[in-house]
């Protein structure tokens, strides 16, 4: 498959804090008057946040992504726990109701930047994004679309709990993520693979990444100027997989193989 | 333009209000019966509306040892149940690795968190509770080791559920998927839905000029998709395209003129290398709401032309209530066995003639009619739109 090029890279990232518990990110919710339906929720407002920072980096103006060219594909393993729990707990009205859904995070970007193309939502660790990564190039090479957004958000601090019992799994702390990378059709070459890590193997346990994960990966990697090939790897509930990207970023011509 | 791998659905298993396998469920859509009830499993006592598609008992298992106590799981695995008897898809008659799960649902485990923040504090209430959960718990009872992966497009959900498992198989990474859809009625969507005041005291009236809201249900509904050309025995019908769109409008209502509807369904049909013309049959995903008929058949005007005119339209909504995650997918089962059995349901409850829902719906009884390429469409909170091309076998 015709890998595609990073043409922008937005990340927020709460930073690794000692302890059990969560890194937070914060950002102040924007009043919007008259639009009581807008931005109810953390995840709404760093997914915001995060195309945001994409744009910076591609030094580019909302109007590059809007409109039906632009696919949108959202990834999370958190999900909704932290809405929805607030939601179980009544400390959310009508208005937290509408926003219980995984569906309304990339809703909010796609109404805030008039993104309106094709549109996926996947639920999972960091093989779930680089599936939709994957899914990203495919809807490029088939010229389903011009460019694809690849949206994570992964927030923790409401419901750090969930994941107590699947600890030994995790890196902890939890550290809350939010990530869009902006894809264009390019010149190398895409690969993705899957496989099921066996029960028993020494490899089984341990090791499980969220959805952020390799987006953070890529956002280092192209930190760093790096040039070749790269490879991006993770593992959620004994699911392993693997992205070999032959060529990353062309436009900058910083990081071509 | 290459032609897509066409990819058959070569069976399909449901547990639904209105019946708990596909045989059940389809005499009941041609007869007009009606799953809606009184909801009994929870408590509902303070809600407006206390009415819905409830599954009183799911019959199909009489043994669910190793199998959690999740009701979206064990919807999930009824449908499994089904599918695999008319399949024989159980033990599994090829490589598990080469077996992948694709499931939607717009609620996921979302019950068991309620349980668990209510004082029930089990291990596995709060590893239940996640979106993904139940999806891996399917992979577990069919024994199967390929990829499993949960989308959650809202009340699309099953739409793109289907999709992704085609991708699987045209990409080569699955030689069979098991895909569709599930949502469970629970407190959490309940109260959600009461408190937008989006559910109505009448019956659901899909189209009708007296329509007042939706009601919800719950299902769980799955195909088992392989490439067409691996197919040997008989199959349901060919899942052809698939389109998508965002209206980047509104988290809570569809964008007026429903142009991401009409997107999704110009996608789909380029998917499938096909035209409007080409449309026998539309199911619609007429929820009932004032809005939603309303704009989805202004959208189905633009989208199809003259042909809107002159093709049937249902909504099986009225029958089950609005399935959420597993709508989409039960609705393509039916376009398929309409297709099979020439026969397409009536839309239920539809009685008054609403001036700006003027299509052909179907009111009254079931209509004899063989369509061979079928339009599916979905609209989700938040603005997902989704469309299904089927053909019959």
């Amino acid at each position: 498959m015709r890998a595609p090029e990073v043409r922008g890279l937005g990340l927020l990232t709460g930073g690794p804090t000692p302890g059990e518990g969560a890194s937070v990110l914060t950002l102040e919710r924007p009043d919007r008057p008259g639009d009581r339906f807008r931005r109810a929720t953390r995840e709404c407002l760093l997914a915001l946040a995060a195309v945001d920072a994409m744009l910076e980096d591609g030094k580019a103006t909302r109007e590059a992504i809007a409109g039906e060219r632009t696919a949108l594909l959202y990834v999370t393993a958190a999900a909704y726990g932290a809405s929805n729990r607030q939601f179980i707990e009544r400390r959310g009205g009508v208005v937290h109701f509408a926003y219980t859904a995984p569906a309304v995070v990339p809703a909010e970007v796609a109404i805030e930047f008039g993104v309106t193309g094709p549109y996926g939502i996947l639920i999972g660790g960091a093989p779930a994004t680089l599936r939709a990564i994957e899914q990203a190039a495919r809807l490029l090479e088939t010229g389903t679309c011009d460019r694809a957004l690849v949206l994570v958000v992964e927030i923790f601090e409401e419901c750090a709990d969930l994941y107590t019992t699947r600890r030994r799994y995790h890196r902890w702390p939890l550290v809350e993520t939010a990530g869009c990378l902006w894809l264009e059709p390019g010149a190398g070459d895409l690969s993705f693979q899957s496989s099921r890590v066996v029960r028993g193997s020494s490899r089984a346990g341990g090791g499980e990444r969220f959805a952020a994960a390799p987006v953070a990966d890529l956002g280092e990697w192209l930190g760093r100027s790096a040039n070749g090939p790269l490879e991006l790897s993770g593992r959620w509930r004994g699911e392993e997989a693997r992205l070999r990207w032959s060529r990353v970023r062309s436009h900058a011509g910083d990081s071509a193989a | 333009m290459t032609t897509p791998e066409r990819v058959a659905i070569v069976a399909a298993g449901v547990v639904t209000p209105i019946g708990q396998d596909l045989e059940a469920f389809w005499s009941a859509l041609v007869t007009g019966a009606s799953g809606i009830s009184q909801i009994e499993r929870l408590e509902v006592a303070d809600l407006r509306v206390q009415r819905g598609g409830e599954i009183k008992k799911i019959g199909r298992i009489k043994n669910w040892r190793g199998v959690p106590d999740c009701r979206a799981t064990r919807l999930l695995i009824a449908a499994a149940d089904d599918l695999c008897a008319q399949a024989a898809f159980r033990p599994l008659p090829l490589d598990p690795t080469r077996v992948a799960v694709v499931v939607g649902t717009a609620l996921g485990g979302v019950e068991e968190g309620e349980k668990a923040l209510g004082g029930d504090r089990g291990r596995r209430r709060l590893r239940d509770a996640l979106y993904d959960a139940p999806a891996w718990e399917l992979a577990r009872w069919l024994g199967a080791r390929g990829p499993v992966v949960t989308v959650s497009t809202a009340c699309a959900s099953g739409a793109t559920a289907l999709a992704v498992g085609a991708d699987l198989l045209r990409s080569g990474e699955a030689d069979a998927v098991v895909a569709g859809g599930y949502d469970a009625l629970c407190r959490f969507v309940l109260r959600g839905f009461n408190a937008l005041r989006s559910l109505s005291r009448d019956a659901v009236r899909p189209f009708d000029r007296r329509r007042g809201g939706l009601l919800l249900g719950e299902a769980g509904a799955l195909g088992l998709l392989m490439r067409e050309r691996d197919v040997t025995g008989a199959r349901l019908g060919t899942l052809r395209g698939y389109g998508s769109a965002s209206d980047g409008f509104h988290i809570a209502a569809p964008e007026p003129e429903g142009r991401g509807l009409e997107r999704a369904i110009r996608a789909a049909l380029a998917d499938a290398r096909l035209t409007p013309g080409d449309v026998d049959f539309v199911s619609a995903h007429g929820t009932a709401t004032p809005l939603n008929d309303r704009i989805e058949t202004a959208a189905l005007k633009r989208a199809l032309g003259p042909r809107a005119y002159e093709v049937p339209v249902n909504s099986i909504k009225g029958s089950l209530g609005h399935t959420m995650g597993a709508a989409a997918a039960l609705e393509a089962f039916m376009c398929l066995l309409s297709a099979q059995r020439g026969l397409i349901p009536p839309t239920l409850n539809l009685e008054e003639a609403d001036p700006e829902c003027d299509l052909d719906y179907v009111p009254g009884r079931a209509r004899p009619a063989r369509p061979r390429i079928m339009l599916s469409t979905s609209m989700g909170f938040g603005g997902c739109n989704g469309a299904l091309i089927l053909e019959g076998a």
